[in-house]
């Protein structure tokens, strides 16, 4: 059936690695890293001084010179994302097509520092004085709702604030609709922008490399020295539509969404389970949708960031999911490169899975070195790996307790 | 394929009565939450009021250390969850609680945790950044509080489109229940009073003295307000296997988005929710008994929705009840759509609609039946519950009597 598959006609994407598709595609192969010293703030009274920030940026060349001056970071992060999926899929928002169109967003934090500078104006400046045009983007929605009104998208507008696993839950929240038959077209991923606000409270939280310690700024998952998050930012966007709207409009065609599962870990904020009930659960529901067994699975592009506790739940959760298999599976985690960009790292896994799958070609985690018991899968490491690439498992997951886990396929219509 | 849902508890805590059955009585007498704000010092801004909670004491609801850990916003979620959990008589032993989980819709989620931050911040620098304070501060900690008091492992989603998010919250754990996703969902929503919500509605110019007067002629505003509500959701078989009392059956959900405006509100988006969600419902214009509008009381908001309702209804538009429950308890932004569905659940099982409070000057821009002042009995088989918010989302969920 036609409006049963959903697949994914368009890309789009901004990280610290490369910004678009051939920059992206091109920098987690090599392996470069987009984890550089901080320049958007001050952490010359820090210890942690770096971060996947992303660098020549410049909305303009995406959105046009005007109508951004009042817009946030993450705003235009997200909005230049999203020009670059529309134009990727050739498609165009019309008058007869929008109320159609969709869109979803994971974004949990992007708004922190826009509350919080308009706040602070507000406490230091008086609340008369504060400036109005700012006060939209104090809601958690702005960016979505911006990408909006400058597309014209006009179906549903949904942002979903689920922290790690954000985007992947807004592309299940878009192929749900899509299936629903509430929209034929859908803009989903997920943003988060680098600021002084979150960088502080991660660093205070003591959850960033080299905030204590003597270990220093490494990003480096399942390796053993690892001792905390280098934080990223970066927006995604993918465009995903019914079969039949795809084949209608002669789409090419990434991939297939094949399944998503989720599963919450009651268990306490801020702390992950080291039995990894939440994410074996997310993993199977999966696969179980996707209507695949574990050993089909050809790639796991891991969730994995560094965070001693985080890694070794996954690993952990994969042994058990997979079982014999799981020593054959290819792993790896691009968060080597990108750092933890948050609500933004789903949508960034599931974009360097379309990397994978195009490529048949597995990104390599970097800064690997030294080999942990509590981490003893088989990690791409280093260097990228070819072999064939046909179902990619993406993982995203995090201490709040949300676990979430996405399937997508090389295209195959029959 | 699809399994008929229902509403089967309900909980909310509110300006004018925390429970169903305050809420209600408070509700239908037509009485105002609204008071001067209390929790921040107001003497620099021209306006003092806003529906702040003032009596209540999350320690009824949720155990003393559990609450060092929470933000007023997690504290209004869980303790409205806990009371649709208990108005639905669930027996959390015996539930496959894999199957069970949550979707909070929120604006801003912990706003008055940000405030304290921002003020140690502008106080004393960055230095006095708590760190126990922005663990408590990620939006997603709402539907994470609330699934870890019950111990929900099913779905679990914070959606954030600002004052529509609670019907979207609904309408989503409505779509996993009906499609086998989950078997029983908490949805609903919550927001704490918020002082940035205060200070920029302010530089909008977009609040009233006093009294939030929707639909009059002489209205002058919104009036921020807190709130939280909860609902429990699940597929009709079970709750008629587990002789539950149902509240309502929810038949349909329609959403738009403007792409117009980020503040300004829009008629042909309003138009377009509602007609979807009449559509998936299907159901005819004059089916619906009752129409809970977004109704804020500013002067845009009310033109621009009464518009929306003359164009989805159009002859029937002047015959329909609507009411603004936001007369009584200001806007609780994503708490709004929750009350306001929790009150179409209540319409549907007690036939009594409630007033739109304040109303004294009709205004011909908003020439509807806005239920003026005074509650009114009639047998309703269908309400629609309508919101709209920031970013020009829309959101209108469809609620039809059960038996």
């Amino acid at each position: 059936m036609p409006e049963d598959k959903i697949v994914i006609t368009g890309l789009g994407v901004i990280s610290s690695n490369g910004i678009g598709k051939d920059a992206f595609f091109e920098g987690v192969f090599s392996g470069t890293s987009g984890i550089k010293p901080v320049s958007l703030f001050d952490t010359s009274l820090l210890k942690v001084k770096t971060a996947g920030e992303i660098k020549d940026f410049s909305p303009q060349q995406f959105l046009g010179p005007k109508g951004l001056r009042t817009l946030d970071r993450s705003t235009k992060l997200v909005a230049s994302a999203a020009k670059m999926a529309l134009d990727d899929a050739g498609l165009n928002i019309t008058e007869e097509n929008s109320r159609q169109a969709g869109i979803a967003i994971g974004d949990t934090l992007g708004s922190i520092s826009s509350i919080s500078d308009f706040d602070r104006e507000a406490l230091t400046e008086g609340p008369r004085y504060v400036n109005p045009a700012l006060f939209p983007n104090t809601v958690i929605n702005s960016p979505a709702s911006q990408v909006s009104i400058k597309f014209n998208i006009k179906g549903f507008n949904a942002t979903l604030s689920t922290g790690f696993s954000a985007s992947l839950d807004a592309i299940n929240y878009a192929v749900d609709m899509l299936k629903f038959g509430k929209a034929k077209v859908v803009l989903a991923g997920g943003v988060e922008e680098l600021c002084i606000q979150i960088f502080l409270g991660f660093y205070k939280c003591g959850f960033l490399a080299g905030s204590s310690g003597a270990a220093g700024e490494i990003c480096c998952p399942f390796d053993k020295r690892r001792n905390g998050v280098i934080l990223g930012e970066g927006a995604g966007i993918l465009v995903l539509e019914t079969l039949g709207s795809a084949l209608k409009r002669q789409a090419t065609i990434y991939a297939q969404v094949r399944g998503f599962g989720n599963g919450f870990d009651a268990f306490r904020i801020n702390r992950y389970n080291p039995q990894a009930e939440g994410l074996k659960k997310s993993m199977r529901l999966a696969l179980e949708e996707s209507g695949i067994s574990a050993q089909d699975i050809d790639y796991i592009c891991s969730g994995a960031n560094s965070s001693p506790d985080g890694d070794a739940m996954e690993t952990a959760g994969i042994k058990d999911v997979f079982g014999q298999s799981a020593r054959e599976l290819k792993i790896s985690s691009i968060k080597s490169m990108v750092g933890e960009c948050f609500s933004a790292g789903g949508v960034l896994q599931a974009i360097a899975a379309l990397a994978a799958i195009e490529k048949q070609m597995v990104p390599p985690t970097v800064n690997y070195q030294e080999k942990d018991p509590a981490c003893d899968l088989n990690y791409v490491v280093n260097q990228a790996s070819n072999c064939k690439i046909d179902n990619v498992l993406i993982n995203a997951f995090g201490p709040s307790g949300c676990n979430s886990s996405l399937v997508i396929s090389k295209f195959n219509n029959n | 394929m699809s399994r008929r849902v229902v509403i089967t508890g309900v909980g909310v805590v509110s300006s004018i009565g925390t429970g169903r059955d305050d809420f209600w009585s408070a509700l239908i007498k037509g009485e105002s939450g609204i008071s001067k704000i209390s929790s921040f010092d107001t003497s620099d801004f021209s306006n003092h009021y806003g529906g702040e909670i003032k009596n209540f004491n999350p320690e009824v609801f949720i155990e003393r250390p559990k609450l060092a850990g929470l933000g007023r916003a997690s504290c209004l979620a869980v303790s409205g969850a806990m009371l649709a959990v208990r108005d639905a008589k669930l027996n959390l032993e015996g539930i496959d609680k894999e199957r069970f989980g949550v979707a909070m819709g929120t604006t801003m989620a912990e706003s008055q945790i940000f405030q304290e931050v921002n003020e140690n911040w502008v106080k004393k620098g960055e230095g006095a950044i708590n760190p126990d304070l922005i663990c408590r501060l990620p939006a997603n900690v709402l539907s994470c509080n609330v699934a870890i008091e019950f111990g929900l492992k099913g779905p679990n989603y914070v959606i954030s489109t600002a004052c529509a998010a609670g019907n979207y919250a609904i309408g989503y754990a409505y779509d996993l229940v009906r499609t086998k996703k989950a078997d029983m969902m908490l949805a609903g929503g919550a927001d704490a009073f918020s002082r940035i919500a205060f200070t920029g509605f302010n530089r909008l110019l977009a609040v009233a003295p006093e009294l939030c007067q929707p639909f009059d002629k002489d209205r002058k505003g919104m009036l921020v307000g807190e709130g939280a509500a909860a609902l429990v959701i699940e597929p009709l078989e079970d709750a008629l296997n587990r002789g539950a009392d149902i509240y309502a059956e929810i038949i349909g959900y329609g959403l738009s988005c403007d792409a117009h405006h980020m503040t300004a509100p829009y008629c042909e988006g309003i138009k377009e929710a509602i007609e979807k969600s009449l559509q998936e419902a299907k159901l005819a214009a004059d089916d619906v008994g009752y129409f809970s509008a977004h109704g804020t009381g500013t002067p845009s908001n009310d033109k621009e929705e009464c518009l929306a309702i003359k164009k989805a209804f159009g002859g029937y538009a002047k015959k329909l009840p609507v009411s603004s429950i936001k007369s009584m308890l200001g806007h609780t932004m994503g708490a709004a759509s929750a009350i306001e569905a929790v009150t179409c659940c209540l319409v549907l099982k007690n036939g009594i609609m409630p007033p739109t409070i304040n109303f004294k000057t009709p205004d011909p821009e908003c020439d509807i039946d806005c239920i003026p002042n005074t509650a009114r009995y009639a047998k309703v088989d269908i309400a629609l519950n309508n919101a709209s918010a920031f970013g020009g989302n829309n959101a209108c969920l469809v609620l039809k009597k059960y038996g």
